[in-house]
């Protein structure tokens, strides 16, 4: 077993084990828990960097844990493909990138670094898994990580935010699990790559596989809701608007965007293209809840007053282009779903991360109260809006890309309901990004007319876990917020320079869509072939 | 042939470059100006040196595969070449940016504008992208660029940040997104859908070719159905930047943004790029052959080719805009709907498909730029040295801006078409063009000749009204909404009970203008200027005070003209700190040279441009522009010399191509 090969396992034990160091030294010391996840996570990103580098030049790199049951398919088995290579990438990048925020922005304290690791391993197993149902248990474990970084905000929303998530989340784990069960009934196999040999057999052998299809269905409406999917996305942004700042680019970046790469996996990897297309009625009801979201989704976004939360529904909106594009059923829209879902995974990270600096510096949290931060906060703002644009999909960004590869595969398919709504998708995220630009850029910055006290709210501007105070989230009460604007001082350059990052990667990005069609040709063809 | 070059790519880059040095020296207004002229003289200089090259035969091609080996999408290249069509449009938006620099120098910094650096960074980034639009060598490539002009022209059409500019810029994205996003976006991967499906490979082409890409011919053939909604689609989006109807509403209203941006931006740039799509869309992606063989069946009528639907929308547009631009008052909305007019000639031309409508449309692209930005050129000049913006309130101005004036009679005889101005010579080609071709297409020769009729009936007025009518005596305009033969009006109260006549020097709020109100006193000029120059952004947060009575559109249906509609006139104007009435101050408009009715800065401008009108229409053979679009039309039909093209009727034509 060559080095390359031990390094799947090691991705995900590694983060798993290190969750409990910060806990161990807490005994001892204050604040190791940064330290520790820093160490980790830019660990854990060369390693990553290291295994895609050997994917994308030899192949797939498979690790059978312990050696065991080889030949029948049925041992544990972690892969890296030119699929999840690319998502291991992202989870890998994110998390160590995202500490840049949290080293002042914050939450702080040792348990929760060790719930961040435990999250990070937990996607980072989810993204390679090779077997159905180990992929229940990653689901559960990013469910339970999740669960904890959404608590950490210490107000009573984010309470009941995480409660509301740990119950929904569980229950698409649950129905997730129903469809492995249905699955393992029908071909006696858990492994990913065994099934999708199994399920054309079956197939031929049945004519009518009602297991296959129950299976489908349960594992179908369980990714719906993790995805968060209209209209199951209830869960999500409530979630997203109340953790604590430093955590939101961390779950909407990365634990949406696995569950889909899993939904993706099991879709074309396990059931296949053939399955989705010969069961009658499937793809038209992927595609009908994928392009529904994406037109609820951006609507919910445009009325909300609240920018996180504004985000939350964006995301709804663009997971839905995601399940779309799946739902065609072709090349170029599977590269376009995949392509989408990095792109979002770091556009929705930077914007996360503008909004807590926003939030942090400019003690701004609605959209109203972003009025004049182009010239309060230039280099913020200019972050914020490169990412608003390339998330409309306004070429050269990554977000084009995406939009274009899932156009191509919507007419490719003469699918032209999907096609018009990824068009139209376009005017939809506008209508929200737009609102934003123009309150940053061309409304002047005035001293809202409070008639509060500044004493309302008991928030201190330069703690992350401002936004869980009691105040009714969206209006009202904040305005006293807008008066003192924040505290400058509490914005640290990591912090920026994450958002920079973010947003030039972006953009650069955009010129990437003939690199990313090359990369992933192996793994995208090998599944319509 | 095709020549590897990094000159496009240059051309393009130029003020982009400038973009970062205008916003690195905004403490330094003279030196944030400088970089807006040196880079509008490298680029024109950059484009020029390529010109001779491009009359030979060579075409500049600078690819991202070819140069960096990055592909941008796969089977789609980034691609920027100079070819003789792109040549006109980066030629013409180039040179007349020079003089717009200058221009919107004097310009922001007469009405002492907040925000200039945004201003001007907003500015060259628009040049950038028209120039990427004028070079791209495929659909994705213009795509970008079209986009991307959309997004950096909306700081400059909301940059009054008041609600009347914010909700223009709402429009503005709107419109120009569902333009370019849906539309555009949709037509183009329909034409990358249609060809990889003939192509042996699989490969779709997107890439521009003289007369048309000839896989798409092929795909036409077995899929006319989608083709014709590419085309269709493909057309819409251009469509709406040329502002043909029914997409062109939000033309009018960007006139809030500040008048070089509608000068150069709303009648040359971001216009011309919606015109130029549509003929790159006609003569390069699906060639004036295919449109004119692709059969529309509609019901009723019998088989017509794709172009007569865009020729039926555009000669409607064209004489629907010049009536409406007969009842506005506004200056520069009048023009705007002009404009608007003005564009769907070109794209008249453009979709008669004859070899002569087609060189008529391509050479009014310049001509029109010419003479209409030199009466946006006036129109601003006006506004700055005396706040006037109403062609009611005009009246005897000529007095005081005398050869604004006379600029602005030379571009309106241009609009009209009146020979010796550059107007007359395209209008000519395109006559014959529509006049040859025969049959039903004699209603868009007549469509061309009522609207420039009525070219004269709304742009007249405002000349007659400068030179030969009198603050004292005169008639009410716009002269529709009055009874026949014109009613008499006069600024001069006539009963003494209305006491706040429009220009009164000793107003109540005359200190918020400091250069505001045409003074004898010379040096108050100077002053202004200093003021602009040293403090830009000092007179912000006075503004924000101010209590703008109402954010209405400054509706010109209900403006009478004369003294009581003035009130209503101020609230319109949005000038930003030079809260005033417009018209006349209480003794008459005073008497001033041509030397000292404004600064250099504007004056020389409208005179070069005004030139440059006359220059296109007295020797069109030595300008350029003529030169070029003969090479492009002969190229198109594959031709060695444009008088093989004469008097051919439009089935001969198409036979030419099909050769």
């Amino acid at each position: 077993m060559s080095s390359v090969e031990l390094l799947p396992a090691l991705l995900i034990a590694v983060p798993i084990l290190m969750a409990t160091v910060p806990i161990v030294l807490g005994l001892r010391f204050d604040r190791t828990g940064w330290s520790v996840t820093a160490i980790t996570t830019a660990g854990m990103f060369a390693a990553t960097a290291y295994l895609a580098a050997d994917v994308y030049a030899t192949g797939p790199v498979v690790h059978v844990l312990g050696g065991w049951g080889e030949p029948q398919g049925i041992g544990i088995e972690l892969v890296a493909d030119e699929f999840s290579a690319l998502i291991a990438l992202l989870v890998a990048a994110t998390a160590a990138g995202l500490l840049a925020y949290t080293r002042v922005g914050g939450p702080r304290g040792n348990t929760f670094y060790a719930g961040y690791l435990l999250l990070t391993g937990g996607l980072l197993g989810l993204t390679m898994t090779g077997d159905v149902f180990n992929m229940f248990v990653f689901l559960e474990i990013v469910g339970l990580g999740t669960y904890a970084m959404i608590s950490s905000g210490d107000g009573p929303e984010s309470a009941v935010a995480a409660l509301k998530y740990l119950i929904l989340g569980t229950v698409g784990a649950s129905l997730y699990l129903i469809g492995v069960g249905f699955l393992f009934m029908a071909t006696g196999a858990l492994n990913m790559v065994v099934l999708g040999d199994l399920v054309p057999e079956l197939m031929a052998a049945e004519g009518e596989p009602t297991l296959l299809r129950a299976a489908f269905a349960f594992m179908f409406v369980g990714f719906a809701l993790k995805v968060a999917q209209w209209p199951l996305h209830t869960w999500q942004p409530d979630a997203y608007q109340h953790a604590p700042d430093g955590v939101t680019p961390l779950i909407a970046a990365l634990v949406s965007t696995v569950s889909a790469y899993a939904l993706g996996r099991v879709m074309f990897t396990v059931f296949g293209p053939e399955f989705l297309t010969a069961t009658p009625y499937l793809t038209e009801i992927v595609v009908t809840v994928g392009a529904v979201s994406v037109v609820a989704g951006s609507t919910l976004a445009v009325i909300q007053l609240d920018v996180k939360r504004m985000l939350a529904y964006s995301s709804v909106s663009q997971f839905g282009l995601i399940v779309a594009a799946y739902g065609l059923v072709t090349e170029v829209a599977l590269l376009g779903a995949i392509v989408h879902l990095i792109g979002h995974g770091m556009m929705k990270a930077g914007l996360f991360v503008a909004a807590g600096i926003v939030a942090l510096g400019y003690g701004a949290r609605t959209v109203d109260q972003y009025a004049g931060l182009a010239g309060e906060r230039p280099v913020t703002a200019a972050g914020m809006a490169v990412l608003l644009i390339a998330l409309v999909g306004i070429p050269p960004s990554i977000g084009f890309i995406g939009k274009w590869y899932i156009a191509v595969g919507a007419v490719q398919a003469e699918s032209w309901l999907v096609a018009g709504v990824i068009f139209l998708s376009t005017m939809l995220t506008l209508a929200y990004a737009a609102r934003l630009l123009e309150k940053m850029y061309f409304t002047p910055a005035s001293t809202l007319e409070s008639p509060h006290a500044p004493d309302a709210v008991a928030t201190d501007g330069g703690d992350g876990d401002a936004d869980e105070t009691p105040a009714v989230a969206g209006d009202g009460g904040r305005l006293a917020d807008a008066d003192r604007r924040g505290s400058p001082g509490a914005v640290s350059f990591g912090m920026l320079a994450v958002l920079v990052t973010v947003a030039v990667t972006a953009v650069v990005l955009g010129f990437a869509g003939g690199a990313f069609g090359d990369l992933l040709k192996p793994f995208v063809s090998e599944v319509f072939n | 042939m095709a020549e590897e070059s990094v000159l496009p790519l240059a051309a393009v880059l130029v003020s982009a470059v400038a973009v970062f040095l205008i916003v690195a020296s905004y403490r330094y207004p003279n030196v944030r100006e400088g970089w807006s002229v040196l880079a509008a003289l490298v680029k024109f200089g950059i484009v020029a040196s390529m010109l001779p090259g491009v009359m030979d035969g060579t075409v500049y091609e600078w690819s991202l595969a070819d140069s960096l080996g990055v592909e941008f999408l796969a089977g789609v290249d980034f691609v920027l070449r100079a070819d003789p069509l792109g040549m006109l449009f980066a030629m013409l938006a180039s040179f007349l940016w020079i003089f717009t620099s200058f221009y919107a120098a004097g310009y922001m910094r007469g009405l002492d504008e907040h925000a200039q650096t945004r201003f001007f960074a907003s500015f060259a980034a628009s040049l950038s992208t028209a120039l990427g639009i004028a070079f791209a060598g495929n659909l994705v490539t213009i795509f970008i660029f079209y986009e991307l002009l959309s997004l950096v022209t909306y700081p400059l059409v909301a940059h009054n940040e008041d609600d009347e500019a914010r909700i223009a810029g709402r429009k503005y994205l709107a419109y120009t997104f569902f333009g370019g996003g849906v539309f555009l976006l949709a037509g183009t991967v329909l034409v990358y859908w249609l060809t990889s499906g003939v192509d042996p490979a699989g490969e779709g082409t997107l890439a521009f070719e003289t007369g048309g890409i000839e896989l798409l011919a092929e795909a036409a053939a077995a899929e006319p159905v989608f083709a014709q909604a590419a085309f269709f689609l493909l057309i819409a989006g251009f469509g709406v930047k040329a502002a043909v109807m029914p997409l062109h509403s939000w033309l009018a209203d960007a006139m809030v943004a500040p008048t070089p941006v509608s000068g150069l931006l709303h009648a040359v740039a971001v216009v011309k790029s919606g015109a130029f799509g549509v003929a790159r869309v006609i003569l390069e992606v699906f060639g004036p052959g295919l449109i004119h063989d692709l059969p529309l069946s509609v019901p009723g009528v019998g088989e017509v080719g794709l172009n007569v639907p865009v020729a039926i929308l555009a000669a409607f547009t064209l004489t629907a805009a010049s009536i409406i631009a007969l009842r506005k008052d506004h200056l520069k909305r009048r023009l705007a709907f002009s404009t608007t007019a003005q564009l769907s000639y070109i794209v008249l031309g453009l979709s008669l498909l004859h070899p002569y409508a087609i060189l008529g449309a391509l050479f009014h692209i310049p001509a029109h730029a010419f003479g209409k930005l030199t009466l946006f050129f006036c129109a601003g000049a006006v506004h700055v040295e005396t706040h006037t913006d109403y062609v009611s309130e005009m009246a005897g101005i000529g007095k005081r801006m005398p050869l604004t004036m006379s600029a602005f009679a030379i571009g309106a005889a241009g609009m009209a078409g009146m020979p010796l101005i550059a107007g007359f010579v395209s209008k000519f080609y395109m006559l014959i063009g529509s006049g040859t071709v025969g049959g039903g297409y004699w209603i868009f020769a007549a469509a061309l000749i009522v609207s420039g009729v009525l070219n004269i009936a709304y742009l007249w007025p405002v000349v007659y009204t400068a030179f030969f009518e009198s603050e004292e005596r005169h008639d009410a305009k716009p002269l529709l909404e009055f009874p026949p033969g014109g009613k008499r009006e006069s600024y001069v109260a006539d009963d003494g009970a209305v006491a706040t006549d429009g220009g009164n020097p000793a107003d109540d709020d005359d200190e918020h203008a400091p250069g505001g109100q045409p003074r004898p006193v010379d040096d108050d000029e100077g002053d202004t200027e200093a003021k602009g120059a040293g403090t830009p952004l000092e007179d912000e947060t006075d503004d924000e005070g101010y209590e703008y009575a109402v954010d209405q559109y400054p509706s010109d249906a209900d403006v009478p003209g004369g003294h009581d509609g003035h009130g209503d006139h101020a609230d319109g104007h949005h000038d930003h700190g030079d809260h005033h009435h417009g018209g006349p101050p209480a003794g008459g408009w005073e008497r001033r040279s041509p030397f000292s009715e404004s600064t250099w800065l504007m004056i020389v401008p409208i005179a070069v441009i005004a030139t440059g009108a006359v220059t296109l229409g007295v020797v069109p053979d030595y300008a350029v522009f003529l030169e070029l679009v003969i090479y492009i039309v002969e190229s198109v039909f594959g031709v060695d010399s444009f008088d093989e093209l004469g008097g051919l009727s439009l089935a001969e034509a198409m036979e030419v191509i099909d050769e």
